[in-house]
This record gives C-alpha cells, structure tokens and sequence, in this order.
C-alpha cells in the first residue's frame, strides 16, 4: 500500500508546528538586568528555545522564532519570587474554608507542609503572575506550635505539578508571638527550640529504637522531629519569626550552638545587630515599607533597615506589603523601589526579590540570573520594575508567554464603558 | 501671630458667634471657641517664604513648570511665573527641580485612635459594644503623642480625618486634623472643619453582631440603620418643635439630649458629613436608598472596591469615592478589586479619593496615587499628573468639607504645602520640605525641623530618639 502523501503532509506539518511552538520567543532591543557579572545590558536580544535562554546578544536573527517582542524602551528581569506568603494556598482571607495556610492541628508541627495542597486554579495565581510573580516560597502561617511547618516553592506556571522544592526551609518563631505560644515567656520559647532540635538529633541517633517506642519520651512527635532531620543536617534553614535586636541576638547563639543554617523573618531590628548578622552569614526577610514601630518588640523599625542590612554585608530578601502579601505579592517591587529611595542600591534590590530567595532557599540553580542555560522565567516590563507606574508586557514561564488576563482584568473591561447599553451580565 | 491671619480668623468667630447667638440650635455643628472641645489649633509663626522655579501641581488641575509660590500669613499669596519682587524678610528659596504639591490630605485614617505601638491597652478605635454607637467621637480616643503622625507628616501628609472602626452599622463621629502634635486632641483640631459620621455596610457588622443579637445579614443591617434615623428624626423634631416654640416666645422645657441622636440629628440637619464604609456596588446602591428615605447625603463612600459599577450612579448623586490602590481578598467583599477603579470612577465624573486606612499607607499615598494613574493610562484613560494629584488632595479636602480653606495651592487657602525632591509620582521621590498654615514643619535636610512625639524620647537610646 502506497503511503498516504496528504496524511504523511499533514502529520509532518503537525510536527513541526509542534516544534515551533515549543520554541522560538526572541526579545528584541531590549535593557537586560541580568543580575549576573554582566550587569545591565542594553539594546539586548534574548532567545529563548525549548524553555531555556538561548542566547543573550546584540543582533540575533529572528528566523523560525514563533513570536518576537519588540523590547525597545522595555526591560527584562528574572520573573519575581515572592517569599513568605500563601498564594495558591488562601483565597479570601476572612472565609476559613478558602484558608489552607494555618494549622491547629497537634500532630503537626514541624513536619506541616502546604506542599500538595497548592490550587493553581486560584484567582491569586493569574493575578499575582499577571503582575510579574513567576514563583513563591509559600509558608504556613503560625498554629499551635512554635515549628508552624515546611516552606515550599511553587511556580505559577498554571500547571498542576507545580513544586519546584517540596521542603525548603522550616518556619519557626520567637519573639512575643513565641513567647506566648510557649507559655508566656521568651526564655520558655528558646529553650524549646534549643529542646527540639536536640532532640532531632537523638531521634537521628536513635530512630529505630524510637520507632519501636522502646525510648524515652522526646519533646516532639516523631514526624516533626523527622522533618528537623533537615535542618540539624544543614539542608535546609530554619526561618524565624523574630524582631527585637536582643531576641536576634539570642537566636544567633542557638544557631550557633546547634550548627544549624539561620533566616531571620520581620527583623524590625536588625539594623542594630548588622555586623553580628553578616559574621553569621544570616539573611533577613521583610518588607522595606513597613517603618511603623508596631509593638514593643519592632520600635527600632526604620524605613532604610534593609540599606543597612546591605551596606553591613547581610543579604536581605523582601516581601510585599503587610497582609496583602498574598493577594498582591507582586507589590515587593514597590516595596524594593522604597528600598531604593532609602539607601538600598539597585541592583541589590532587584536581587532581593528574584536571585537572593532563590539561593537561600535553594532554587536558584537555574532561576534567578538572565544567562544561557537558565530557565526561561522572565518578566519584560515597560519601565523600570522598581516604579510603581510600570507594568509587565509579557510574562514568561518555563519558556512560554502566558495570559496577561485576570479575573480583574476582565471586570475592568466588563464595566470599563458604563454608559454601555448592554446589560453587563451579558457582556464579556 | 501676623496680624492679617488673625483679623480674617476673628472675622469667622464673629460670624459663627452671631450665629449662635440667635439661638439657632445647630446639632452636630464644631464648638465655637471657648465652647466643650473646641479647637484650640493654632497656626504657628511663620515668615513669608517665595519658592522659585518649581513644577508646581496646583491641585486645581493645573501644571506648572518653572513657577513660584509665595506662602505669607500663613497663606498662599501667590502662584504662577510672574509674583515680583518680594517683600522684604520674605524667605527666597529656589526649588529648581522640585515639585510642589498641595499638602497630602488622607480621607481615611486611624492615627491617634490605634497608636503605635499597636497594643490592646491603646486600640480606641472601635467600639464594638453595640451596632448603633453614634454616641463616641473618635477625637475622645485620640492620643496626640502617635509616633506615626511624624511619619504621616515626613510624607506630606497635612491633614486627615480620623474615623471610628467599622465594626458597628453607625461607629460615631470623625474629627479632621491638622498633623501638628499638640498636647491634646484640641490642639490638632482642623478649625472649622465638619464632623463626619462614620457608617459601616456589609460584612463587618454581621461577623461582629451575628452572634451577638444581630444584626446578623444585610437586611438586618439596613434595618438597622433605618431604625436609627426613624429615632433621630423624631429627635430632630422635638428640638425643631422647641425651637419654634421659643421663636415664637411660647417659652417650654428643651427635650433631653441624647448624645446617640444628637449626632445624627445633625447628620439630617446637614451639619454632620456621611462617610459611609461600604465595599459593594449593589450595596451602595441600598445605601444611597435609605439616604434618600431620611433625607440626607452620603458624602463619600469609604473602601469601595466596586465603586467602578456604579460610577455613574456615583457622579449623578455627587458622592465620592475613597478607594485603596489595589488592595483585595482578605474579605469577599473586596474580591471584584481592579486596579482602574480611581481612573474610572474620576472618568465617570465622580469625586475620586485615594485614601489609606494604614499607617504605612498613608506615607505612600502619592505612590498609590501613581498606581492608579499608571492603571488608568494604560487601560485607555488619559489621566495626568495633574489629575491624579487631586485624588489625595482637593478631592478628599471635598469630603471632608475642608476644601474652602485646603486641598490646593489657591490664593487665600491655607498655606498647607509639600515640597517634593522630584516628580511625587515617581517611587523615588520624598519629601523634602512640609508647610503647614505657612510654617515649616518639616525639613528632610534639618533634624531640628523634624518633629518627634513624646513615645520616641529616650527609647532604644536614652539619649536619642527613636530612628
């Protein structure tokens, strides 16, 4: 039998239209933050194939690429990694049943983890990644214990195997909240940190034994002190919620003490214990808008904490604002812009919210610089990403340019002309 | 105090005096001075100051390259490219590269009422006892010595009406500020400004009531408000009937009062200004109904996230608007955020506010500003500099019943001023310089200018001040 020349046409022309959309997205003439030793390069092309950069370069043919984004005037960056929030994880904060992100369950401690319970389907996902979020180091929020549980990066990709790290870092407290959660006192709190992370060593000595219940009775539930394996081994940090200057400080001896690897969370002091902090090599999470001296324990909150931080040599990550750090996680580009307009310099700020996450949290092997190899997770705005008057363009993951829509984009457009005559329910 | 200042200021009492002295009673109306909480704010010293060679956002719509701006007596005295020479001991100041803006006005605040430190033994802001607590002003929970109107002002910020919470259908009266500390509430009273009534629709008194005799849904809470304005009307009319029977030198016994009704007796006289806490645009929509049914008006609706549905409805019943930037979901009534909701409903005509209801919000509200404007450019909508600078301006001076004497840079209105290092729209600009009724203070440049409150005295460092 004489193959079918217009079936073999076809299934070819499939293959290859397959291939083309696979690959082929070039920038053009664009400003390249790539946050490498290159710097900022200007009037740059990006090729991206197959999910990866290609090739960063002036001139570069456009030949079989599917799209090209023309990028003069724009400027290109790692997509952003929000850190400390629950995006996929809460939908509407004041509806418990559309909250994933808090635990008061006892058996779970240390051991929680938000990992398979992400929903990509949430309205925050598009309308963080609209903004410029491509991924997010999400965190439980305190429970019932002082190890509130496993941070976990996800993408915001869409797609349903989303974990780019299951188990990142372990997210624990002290300071007043800790204080209360331990009974009433901030020496209770550190002695039960100092407890369960002895004890994980003890359970890693002697796990069988442990297993088999023919050991003495230890601090924390096996599961929990499984998941501090981790943390006593190195692998991952243990994040803290902390503020005051004299609690960071006594947090910096506990690391010491137990060998472990320290993150330190809020920080509202840590200006005042810089140099200790960069000698620790201990990073410091938190928001450069926030400058209100909040409670007892966050009085030395000031506006140009992280330009301190930085210019101390400890490396600082930011947040979005407060409690929309969630639901706008992308505004920690308005809060690294405040950053700037504090003493933060630019450069450091722009890493503070893309490559200085991804390596403290491990993910940063290919995610958080624009050079070839490295996976295609870009942003092209049109301005500079630090003013609050700029926007994405384009937003790409994995190598493909997603849906500039969201459900607020498309209620905008919905009632954008009021004096349309059209009942809005049967609008768009 | 400069005598032309004064002579204007004692002209006002002499009015409001005669007023008052025809026995006129006026609920709900600010104490003349002398009177149980009157202002006692009092513009400080200040010698003429000529600022040259600015950009100036004039807060009228105006845009101005290379202009001046005179401030004397407290005023603005004068504005545009050509003032002259100026009078001698005038403070000549070249503001090549700065933008001038009207003083920052915040719609929506909570300083003073929940104070930082952000502790239980001073949270005076809500008072969650029952739905209907017209009866509590807000200026009683007031703590002058808030460490965040330093930072309030370090950002512009000039003046602002402090609200009750939302807790309750009708929280109580708002009083409007000047950011000057003062030893008591007082002494930062905005003289002459209206009260307002804070309301509150929606999810906030049913999750605060439902449990706890209601109301408990939507209806209950329309129910609610309704019974409270059928009580203050016949309030009203009891003191109406006196009044009359004294015009008529019928004598007779004044009713009692009630601090409840009074309140919102003077909401229906007109003297009393509606800042009505309401997310959704159908409920708006209720709300403006049942100020129809008792006959008064709803000055602004506060936190509107779906203001944008009704723009129209919004503009043809001449109500603003108070809205965030951007904020959403951390309650379902604020899930249909978008970010153009500031451009289209000022598209649509209506009073346009962008108002902060945070302590750090309020230091960036020309950084939310800018958000909204980019957000409108983008989506079609031509809005400037000049416009957007309005939304934390004269509009919310509007609301607040304030925009006589500020909200912009007009000869004769309150030398209220801030003066920024660059474009104000720009995440990269601060403010350099704050007048208030003409008198520096605030200088970016001048630790001797800037303000601290008593809390920020000697704590971290005995000798120093909070950083």
């Amino acid at each position: 039998m004489r193959p079918n020349r217009k079936l073999i046409t076809t299934a070819l022309l499939a293959l290859l239209s397959c291939a083309a959309h696979a690959e082929g997205l070039l920038i053009k003439n664009a400003t390249v933050q790539t946050l490498t030793a290159q710097g900022e390069l200007q009037n740059t092309d990006v090729l991206i194939e197959n999910g990866r950069i290609k090739a960063i370069g002036k001139g570069i043919q456009s030949a079989g690429v599917e799209r090209t984004i023309d990028g003069k005037g724009k400027v290109v960056t790692p997509g952003i990694m929000a850190v400390f929030n629950q995006i996929g994880i809460r939908e509407i904060d004041a509806l418990e049943n559309t909250v994933d992100g808090v635990s008061q369950n006892e058996a779970f401690g240390a051991s929680f983890s938000l990992a398979e319970v992400f929903n990509p389907y949430s309205t925050l996902v598009p309308h963080n990644r609209i903004h410029g979020v491509t991924r997010t180091l999400v965190t439980p929020y305190p429970g019932h214990d002082l190890f509130a549980g496993q941070a976990t990066v996800f993408s915001l990709s869409g797609e349903h195997t989303p974990i780019l790290k299951r188990t990142a870092a372990i997210y624990a407290q002290f300071g007043e909240r800790g204080a209360a959660m331990a009974g009433g006192s901030r020496a209770a709190a550190l002695m039960q940190l100092d407890k369960a992370l002895d004890d994980a060593r003890e359970y890693a000595e002697n796990r069988d034994a442990i297993r088999r219940g023919e050991w003495r009775e230890l601090s924390l539930p096996s599961d929990d002190l499984e998941a501090l394996l981790d943390l006593i081994d190195g692998k991952i940090p243990l994040v803290v919620g902390v503020e005051r200057a004299s609690d960071i400080v006594a947090l910096l001896r506990l690391a010491r003490k137990q060998d472990i690897r320290l993150v330190i969370a809020g920080g509202a002091e840590a200006w005042m214990v810089a140099e200790q902090l960069a000698k620790a090599k201990v990073p410091v999470i938190l928001d450069p808008m926030d400058n209100i001296p909040g409670s007892f324990e966050s009085l030395g909150q000031r506006a140009n904490n992280s330009a301190l931080l930085h210019k101390a040599g400890v490396e600082v990550i930011f947040t979005g604002p407060g409690f929309q750090s969630s639901h706008n996680a992308f505004l920690v580009r308005q809060a690294a812009g405040n950053a700037v307009a504090n003493g933060m310099p630019y450069e450091a700020a722009l890493k503070a919210f893309t490559q200085n996450p991804a390596r403290i949290f491990g993910v940063a092997s290919d995610y958080g610089r624009i050079a070839p190899g490295m996976n295609a997770e870009l942003v092209v705005w049109d301005g500079d990403p630090l003013e609050v008057t700029t926007e994405p363009v384009q937003v790409i993951i994995d190598g493909k340019a997603v849906t500039m829509v969201s459900r607020a984009t498309r209620l905008r457009d919905r009632y954008m002309d009021i004096t349309n005559q059209k009942e809005p329910a049967y609008r768009n | 105090m400069n005598t032309r200042f004064s002579s204007k200021a004692g002209l006002l009492l002499l009015v409001t005096g005669l007023l008052a002295a025809c026995g006129e009673h006026e609920q709900g109306e600010q104490p003349e001075e002398g009177a149980a909480f009157a202002s006692s704010y009092e513009a400080p010293l200040s010698q003429p100051v000529l600022l040259t060679n600015a950009t100036i956002l004039d807060g009228e719509g105006g845009l101005l390259e290379n202009a001046s701006l005179l401030l004397q007596d407290g005023k603005i005295a004068g504005i545009g490219q050509d003032l002259g020479e100026p009078e001698e001991g005038t403070r000549v100041i070249d503001a090549k590269g700065k933008w001038i803006t009207p003083g920052i006005i915040d719609a929506h605040s909570h300083l003073g009422v929940y104070p930082a430190p952000g502790v239980a033994t001073s949270a005076d802001g809500n008072e969650m006892t029952k739905p209907v607590t017209a009866d509590v002003w807000a200026e009683h929970s007031v703590w002058p010595q808030d460490p965040q109107f330093a930072l309030a002002l370090a950002a512009g910020v000039t003046s602002m009406q402090i609200l009750p919470g939302s807790a309750n259908l009708i929280g109580g009266r708002s009083v409007t500020l000047k950011n000057k500390y003062g030893r008591s509430v007082m002494d930062m009273k905005f003289p002459g400004a209206p009260y307002g009534l804070k309301m509150a629709c929606g999810e906030n008194p049913k999750r605060v009531y439902g449990e706890k005799g209601g109301p408990m849904t939507r209806m209950g809470n329309v129910a609610g408000y309704r019974a409270a304005w059928i009580e203050a009307a016949a309030y009203k009319k009891s003191w109406d009937d006196y009044q009359a029977s004294l015009d008529e030198e019928l004598g007779g016994e004044p009713p009692t009062r009630d601090l409840r009704l009074e309140t919102l007796a003077g909401v229906l006289s007109g003297n009393i200004l509606v800042h009505n806490h309401c997310y959704r645009a159908d409920e708006m929509a209720v709300m403006l109904e049942v100020a129809k049914e008792f006959g008064y008006k709803i000055t602004a609706f506060h936190h509107a996230v779906e203001a944008y549905k009704i723009a129209d409805l919004l503009a043809e019943n001449d109500v603003c608007a108070a809205l965030w930037a951007d904020w959403w979901g951390f309650k379902q009534e604020a899930y249909d955020s978008v970010r153009e909701n500031v451009a289209m409903v000022d598209a649509a005509g209506a009073c346009a506010i962008v108002h902060s209801d945070s302590a750090v919000g309020i230091q960036h509200l020309n950084q939310e500003a800018a958000k909204s404007m980019a957000a409108g450019r983008k989506a079609g909508m031509g809005v400037g500099p000049e416009r957007a600078i309005q939304w934390i301006t004269l509009n919310p001076a509007k609301a607040l019943g304030i925009a006589e004497q500020t909200g912009s840079l007009v000869t004769g209105k309150m030398a209220d001023v801030a003066v920024w290092n660059g474009n104000p729209f720009s995440v990269y600009s601060k403010v350099d310089r704050v007048y208030i009724d003409g008198a520096l203070a605030y200088d970016r440049s001048n630790p001797a200018r800037q303000p601290h409150s008593d809390f920020d005295l000697g704590i971290l460092d005995p000798e120093g001040e909070r950083p």
